[in-house]
């Protein structure tokens, strides 16, 4: 009978909950959510936008990266109630058809292989390039070492993001 | 044959490869992506001993909570209680032992995964802690706890030829020493995970990364007591696996789970649950003794391999030969006496990963050869020149091999490098030091003699009217997709739309063996060319017949096919006219192995030399990798892209394992649980470009085609770091991952005892 107790007693932190609304790829959600959810998995299970991925859950390898209010973070240390009234950018969000520009420089760098870091690295590369769209190395690399990459050894990357940071030079360079 | 012989100057071409667009835009559904309705979530309740017998197991309370849906302990599973690529001696669920602290103990599904989560709180599981066996010297005496019924070895190899300790009498430079590797973690970006959906038919459709659908298809029917038929295995795409997901993993829990709530379960392990119950590399310590005579002639090789197989076998035995085997590279030794043995103990699980014991051996290997020089007085280029292996030698254990000059080639095209030559730049203060290294590698491709090692493949006619190429291998990032698709491209002469590329479900692909062991492209390769001719034919008949043009005068093209630069059937059409006679052609053969009798032993090898640059904080014992090059002599060039991305991959991979990577256990406890201690290279602590040279002439009479690339860049890399560390620093590496501890108070020592000699 104690045990009984004990054991329907054990209170699971999803019974609280939170009114939230979020802003995911310039449309507006309102959920109703435990105040530490976290960002991750409000994404992918929730919205159902499942190109953000998870792999350390710890803020160390960027799989989950997102653009918030303008600044790339990881979705899985983020909470509810931090990105309560705040604007997502995800993978899904990043051009509205076709592909982005940095999208094509990883297909043809070879900017991936299994692909699963590569939403949230180039999330990175934009964050990267919003900021600096004539990234040094230092930058580049700087910009991305929060974001792991098991597969290429981050050549590919490397090569991709060189390669929009030229096209940019060149852009500017024919604008003068 | 269909490659175009090139000079690896292809390396940088643009192909967009299949999946590639899936993936850049993240709408790729990977199988933890997966979700159904009603769909359960499941977690796995791990042993908290690495060894414990268990007393007794109460799930009453976890299934009292609400949200709980079904509870599973070693008496729910339906059929064998095992699993284990070679032996299924690793228990789904432990009954009354458990061998390390990933051992599952119980699992549960419920409602929503936090429900899970505290279900495993809730379970009571009484154990009574047994001495933990952790070194695998001690595990090998009588007197050690034993953990399995045949005691704690669980394979023993080795290799002999000549007289080694006579040869030894006659050598004038002996180079003795013992080597150390670490657990390496495979670290794939995607943890293991997937749905398993019980369908209404009774049959049960399991959604979960592998490397080989089918032989997970048949360990599962072993466990679920099910006929194979009855379960369907969908198996890619894979966020990565290196090896680490060829053995079961989470499967049997999900699967056990859904048909015991008949519901689909889900599970996705953390990064904690994913490094406590995977796989890993062998650890190993290897003695070397090798001898040589002063003009560089090696003539004694005496090595001794103890590997850490950890508790169970999986793929140990397997990987030991394989250690065993490359024990003498690409070397020609006449005296060799090569003995390993794979010991059980309560360090986690070892087995299959990327390199597969090569990486072990050829960091030792490589190690005797650079000390022996320095001892000659010699270049290490030369010594290496001077041992190396001719096209038409034996193979490593002295078997027939087919004729290959990789070694040569490699060697000759590293020896160029602007690397080796480039001037060592000190800081102004001293405290930068830079050295340049240099390694060389062979490693076997397949599985060896003695293994099955089938591959097939099928190409067909389909009713929409696509090409459809059908393998049973997996997509996990090394580019499968793109390799089956250049191919086929060019060997049947039709265009990527008019293809269709099936792999990754039992339901739909015909045996291919594993995707593994560096056999996937070799194989798409060989089946196609087998495929092609019958396939061409055929179809030109059919079209010949709709038509009434002679086939002489068809051509196979773009959409359809031609005549005379004219369309003339469309494939689609050609689809729908002889839909009663649907055409397809299926091929099945074996991996090619040697002829003679070694188990394990290889037919097919490829080649790799790595040279790299570092630098040497002597300050803080920091190593820098500033350059890395590789040549690579493994045939044709199917999908450059892919090639490249294998070889700066694999590079990384190994510069990781040189320098950092290290899944620590202590007392049979995992210390590095996850990226915040296990640490994998990041951007910063990589050379910001990596060059790579593709040689791809085979031997005149060769008839096998492109060789796999998925090793061979990790093999050379560890070896040749030790040598530049020992070039900027005088000090030798015999122990990895590099200890930067060690690098300072070696520096300090010498620093030390110079000041106080010229004092
Ligand atoms: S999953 Fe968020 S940083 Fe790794
Ligand atoms: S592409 Fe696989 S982890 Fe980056």
């Amino acid at each position: 009978m104690a045990d009984k107790q004990m054991s329907s007693s054990i209170k699971l932190p999803s019974e609280e909950r939170m009114r939230m609304s979020i802003f995911v790829n310039g449309k507006k959600k309102e959920l109703e959510i435990h105040p530490a959810a976290r960002l991750v998995d409000i994404l992918r299970e929730q919205l159902h936008l499942t190109g953000t991925k998870i792999s350390c859950g710890i803020g160390r390898c960027g799989a989950c990266s997102v653009i918030m209010n303008g600044r790339l973070v990881n979705a899985c240390l983020v909470r509810a109630y931090q990105a309560n009234e705040k604007e997502i950018v995800t993978i899904e969000g990043l051009a509205e058809k076709g592909l982005h520009p940095i999208q094509q420089a990883f297909l043809e760098e070879g900017g991936f292989q299994c692909g699963y870091c590569t939403p949230g690295m180039i999330m990175a590369v934009k964050a990267i390039l919003d900021q600096y769209p004539n990234p040094t190395s230092q930058q580049i690399v700087d910009g991305l070492s929060g974001n792991l990459c098991r597969c290429t050894g981050y050549s590919g990357i490397i090569r991709a993001v060189q390669k929009l940071a030229e096209k940019e030079t060149s852009r500017l360079d024919s604008k003068c | 044959m269909d490659y175009e012989e090139g000079k690896g100057l292809r390396l940088k071409q643009v192909c967009i490869r299949p999946d590639g667009v899936e993936k850049v835009t993240g709408h790729l559904k990977f199988l933890t992506d997966l979700s159904f309705p009603n769909m359960l979530f499941a977690k796995i309740l791990r042993s908290e001993y690495p060894h414990a017998n268990i007393v007794s197991i109460s799930t009453e309370k976890a299934e009292e909570l609400p949200g709980v849906r079904a509870v599973i302990t070693s008496k729910d599973v339906l059929g064998l209680n095992g699993f284990g690529l070679i032996f299924p001696d690793q228990p789904v669920l432990c009954k009354d032992k458990v061998r390390f602290v990933g051992d599952a103990v119980a699992a549960v599904a419920a409602e929503t995964e936090e429900i899970a989560e505290a279900a495993l709180q809730l379970i009571e599981v009484e154990y009574e802690p047994l001495p933990v066996v952790d070194d695998p010297e001690q595990a090998m005496l009588p007197s050690s706890p034993q953990l399995h019924p045949n005691g704690n070895i669980l394979h023993q190899a080795s290799y002999q030829s000549g007289n080694v300790e006579e040869a030894f009498q006659s050598c004038d430079c002996i180079v003795e020493e013992t080597y150390q590797l670490p657990r390496q973690m495979h670290a794939y970006m995607e943890t293991e995970g997937g749905v398993f959906v019980p369908e209404k038919d009774g049959t049960l459709t399991v959604y979960a990364g592998t490397q080989h659908g089918y032989k997970d298809r048949y360990q599962l029917a072993r466990i679920l007591n099910m006929p194979e038929e009855d379960i369907r295995v969908v198996s890619s795409p894979l966020g990565g696996s290196f090896g680490g997901k060829d053995e079961l993993n989470i499967q049997p829990y999900g699967a056990l789970l859904a048909l015991k709530t008949g519901f689909p379960v889900k599970i996705h392990q953390t990064r904690r649950e994913s490094v406590r119950s995977g796989i890993k590399r062998h650890p190993m310590k290897i003695k070397m003794k090798t001898g040589a005579k002063k003009n560089g002639k090696i003539i004694a090789h005496q090595v001794r391999i103890i590997a850490d197989t950890g508790a169970y076998a999986t793929l140990g035995p397997a990987v030991l030969d394989f250690a065993v085997e490359h024990a003498t590279g690409p070397y020609m030794i006449p005296n060799i006496q090569v003995e390993g043995y794979s010991v059980f103990t309560n360090n986690g699980v070892a087995g299959e990963f990327r390199g597969f014991g090569g990486n072990q051996v050829t960091f030792a290997l490589e190690g005797q050869i650079d000390r022996l020089a320095v001892k000659l007085g010699m270049s290490p280029l030369e010594l290496r020149q001077k041992n190396l292996r001719q096209a038409h030698d034996p193979g490593p254990v002295g078997q027939k091999i087919a004729p290959t000059d990789g070694a040569q080639q490699v060697l000759k095209q590293i020896s160029q490098s602007k690397l080796l030559n480039s001037c060592r730049k000190q800081d102004h203060n001293g405290l930068i030091k830079t050295g340049v290294g240099v390694a060389i590698t062979m490693h076997g491709g397949g599985l060896g003699y003695g293994r099955l090692d089938p591959a097939g493949g099928r190409i067909s006619l389909n009713e929409e009217g696509k090409i459809e190429i059908a393998f049973g291998f997996e997509e996990f990032g090394q580019g499968l997709l793109a390799v089956i698709e250049q191919i086929a491209i060019r060997a049947i002469g039709c265009s990527r739309e008019d293809l269709h590329i099936v792999i990754g479900d039992t339901y739909k692909v015909p045996r291919s063996g594993s995707s593994t062991a560096s056999r996937g492209t070799s194989m798409v390769w060989q089946a196609i060319q087998r495929m092609k001719a019958p396939f061409q034919n055929s179809l030109l008949e059919r079209a010949s017949q709709c038509t009434d043009v002679p086939v002489s005068q068809l051509k196979i093209g773009e959409k359809g096919v031609w005549h005379q630069d004219e369309l003339l059937i469309s494939y689609k059409e050609l689809a729908k006219q002889t839909i009663d006679k649907p055409l397809i052609i299926e091929t099945r053969f074996d991996f090619p192995a040697t002829p003679c009798s070694i188990p394990g032993g290889h037919f097919l090898y490829s080649f790799a030399a790595c040279a790299v640059k570092v630098e040497v904080d002597l300050a803080t014992g920091f190593v820098r990798v500033k350059h890395l090059e590789q040549a690579v002599a493994a045939g044709p060039v199917i999908f450059p892209q892919g090639y490249l991305g294998q070889i700066e991959g694999g590079s990384v991979m190994a510069l990781g394992y040189t320098l950092t990577e290290e899944a620590l256990i202590e007392k049979g406890t995992y210390v590095t649980e996850n990226f915040d201690t296990y640490l994998i290279p990041t951007i910063k602590d990589v050379p910001l470009s990596i060059d790579i040279t593709a040689i791809e002439e085979l031997c005149e009479e060769d008839e096998y085609g492109p060789r796999g690339v998925g090793e061979i860049g990790t093999v050379a890399v560890a070896p040749a770091i030790a040598m530049a560390i020992y070039d900027a620093t005088g000090i030798w590496v015999n122990k990895l991952p590099v200890s930067r501890e060690e690098i300072v108070n070696k520096m300090m020592e010498t620093e030390m005892s110079k000041w106080l000699t010229s004092k």
